[in-house]
């Protein structure tokens, strides 16, 4: 049997160079629903492959290290069936990065599992690859100790402490990885942690279009339709022309224009014109932005420049203690003009009550919402907010620990006296009780590094399965 | 003149864990002239809205989409305890009342 990639060669190829390639972008972020009618009317646009990213750094360093996904088990079921009918149905490749939201073991593994139940209820057979992206903690060691790493903006020098805590540490592969996939006859790829481009310009790459806008056109396709106007998460086709592409969203009432498709390179990006990937950067400092019509945009003239030095970016987060949290408000204008103090102070008493142990002392975070928990302002609103809401976090080693400050804090804090005090019954109001709450096991990136390389192959090891 | 009264959006997210990029995007080509001109929205002054050192804020102009970025270094690393804002998307706040 032929494979997915040689099929698609046939497919595209003319007598001297390739036919357009439609590719299709399922979702952004699968796992939190797929919308139907887009998603078929992208089927029915015979695309010659469905690319699905499926994870971020964004959601914070919990998923990473605690291993687990950050959506529903359900929810990510009900989207990955719904790739692989579609992609099995037309006979083309379906490719996912980041699995699990976060793409280590414990998240490839757990995707892993979900597609083979779903392959064997809905009797599916195809070649599935994974790909796994755990950064071998000796080489990354040797690095650091060869100078080869460095900070991605302020977190510090890479330790080999580091490298030990994170309890799990993952790189970000590019479209190297799936490319070994594809040739070794996968026609489903489940990636660890991915470059979310690089899901949906493996197959092109590999069919040898032009990686500029090939590359460019990855990175406006994996968000879906959020970059259009109104943005939006529906499926859209990116098709490639060679020299140039076009942006189609297949919800008719978001529509890609010049100016919707530009400001996309703007989204999450620190620099809009190059684009470090690790085979090399995207420049769209000479792209341009045309209307085919009022629902589709056409880009010309992206470059791509191959790196000198193979980079892989390198991610890790470690654990930090377990988490409480108080939840209360207040509308009384006394406590609420003396909220500061009084957090101060009955933090000072809980301290004195609850004595931190010296090798692991708890920590004690209060946000004051409606004064300046979100932002750090200079000076408090002027009037004072009619109601505020108090929440006072604490991390400590053990659950139990965390859990007797948060307690001591809502009796000191709902009893506590100031000057010129009027509800001397309460300062704060629960909505519920227990007020107190235990919130799972706090994490912090402890990686966000980059990291030279000789090759990338040996970091991303391929493992083919038959279903 | 209000940054609010020519701008169609004025956003803030993280561009990874370490990093906050603050997007304007204008209405049309006059505003996005005046805006680029503005003192209000020179590092300098960007600086002081956020508490940086001018050094580490860079602003961008980006003609194609009419837009003006802003990269600083987040406060805090993303998620880190005592963060506020794990996504970096309500850090713009102190824009909305900026005079051109």
């Amino acid at each position: 049997m032929t494979s997915a990639i040689a099929r698609l060669r046939e497919e595209v190829a003319t007598g001297g160079g390739l036919k357009p390639l439609r590719v299709m972008a399922a979702s952004g972020q699968l796992g939190y629903g797929i919308p139907d009618a887009a998603f078929n009317a992208g089927l029915a646009r015979k695309p010659h492959l469905i690319g699905a990213d499926m994870g971020s750094i964004d959601p914070g360093p919990y998923y990473l290290g605690a291993g687990k996904m950050a959506q529903s088990e359900t929810m990510v079921r009900v989207d990955l069936a719904k790739c692989l009918r579609g992609a099995r149905q037309l006979g083309i490749p379906l490719l996912v990065g980041t699995a699990g939201s976060a793409g280590a073991a414990p998240h490839l593994a757990q995707t892993l599992d979900m597609v083979r139940a779903i392959a064997r209820e809905e009797n599916l057979h195809f070649r599935l690859a994974s790909i796994s992206a755990d950064m071998p903690r000796d080489t990354v060691k040797r690095a650091i100790r060869a100078k080869r790493v460095v900070p991605l903006g302020e977190i510090g020098e890479l330790t080999e402490t580091d490298v030990d805590h994170a309890t799990h540490l993952v790189g970000q592969m590019g479209i190297e990885a799936f490319q070994r996939a594809l040739e070794l006859g996968a026609d489903v790829v489940i990636a660890g942690r991915a470059c979310d481009s690089a899901v949906f310009a493996a197959v092109p790459a590999t069919l040898g279009y032009p990686l500029g806008p090939t590359l460019h056109m990855s990175k406006i396709i994996e968000c879906c339709s959020l970059c259009c106007t109104p943005g939006g998460r529906d499926t859209v086709i990116g098709t490639l022309e060679g020299d140039s592409f076009v942006i189609d969203s297949m919800n008719p009432t978001r529509h890609a224009s010049p100016m919707s498709v530009a400001a996309h390179s703007l989204y999450e990006q620190a620099d809009p014109y190059a684009v470090r990937e690790p085979e090399g950067t995207l420049h769209t400092r000479d792209s341009r932005y045309e209307a085919v019509d009022e629902h589709r945009t056409r880009v010309l003239g992206s470059r791509w420049e191959p790196a000198t030095q193979l980079t892989i970016k390198i991610e890790g987060a470690m654990r930090v203690g377990e988490r409480a949290v108080l939840l209360c408000g207040s509308a009384d204008p006394r406590v609420i003009a003396n909220i500061k103090s009084i957090t101060a102070n009955v933090e000072k008493i809980v301290r004195e009550l609850t004595p931190p142990r010296p090798d692991k002392p708890y920590q004690i975070f209060w946000r004051v919402y409606g004064i300046d928990a979100v932002f750090p302002w200079a000076t408090p609103p002027d009037p004072l907010p009619r109601e505020i809401f108090i929440m006072c976090e604490c991390i400590a080693d053990t659950a139990e620990e965390a859990k007797a400050v948060a307690t001591v804090t809502k009796q000191y804090l709902l009893h506590h006296g100031f000057p010129g005090r009027l509800s001397t019954a309460g300062n704060t109001a629960f909505p519920f009780t227990p007020p107190e709450v235990a919130a799972a096991t706090a994490y912090r990136f402890n990686v966000y590094h980059v990291m030279d390389v000789d090759a990338l192959e040996p970091f991303f090891p391929v493992h083919m399965e038959d279903l | 003149m209000r940054l609010t009264d020519i701008a169609k959006v004025v956003r803030s997210k993280n561009a990874g864990p370490t990093v906050l990029t603050l997007d304007l995007l204008f209405n049309d080509e006059a505003g996005f002239r005046l805006a680029c001109g503005s003192n209000s929205l020179k590092p300098d002054a960007i600086a002081r809205l956020y508490a940086q050192p001018v050094e580490k804020i860079q602003v961008l102009a980006y003609p194609p989409a009419l837009a003006i970025k802003v990269v600083l270094p987040r406060r805090i690393v993303s998620g880190d305890p005592g963060d506020s804002d794990v996504y970096g998307a309500q850090q713009h706040g102190p824009l909305l009342g900026i005079e051109l």
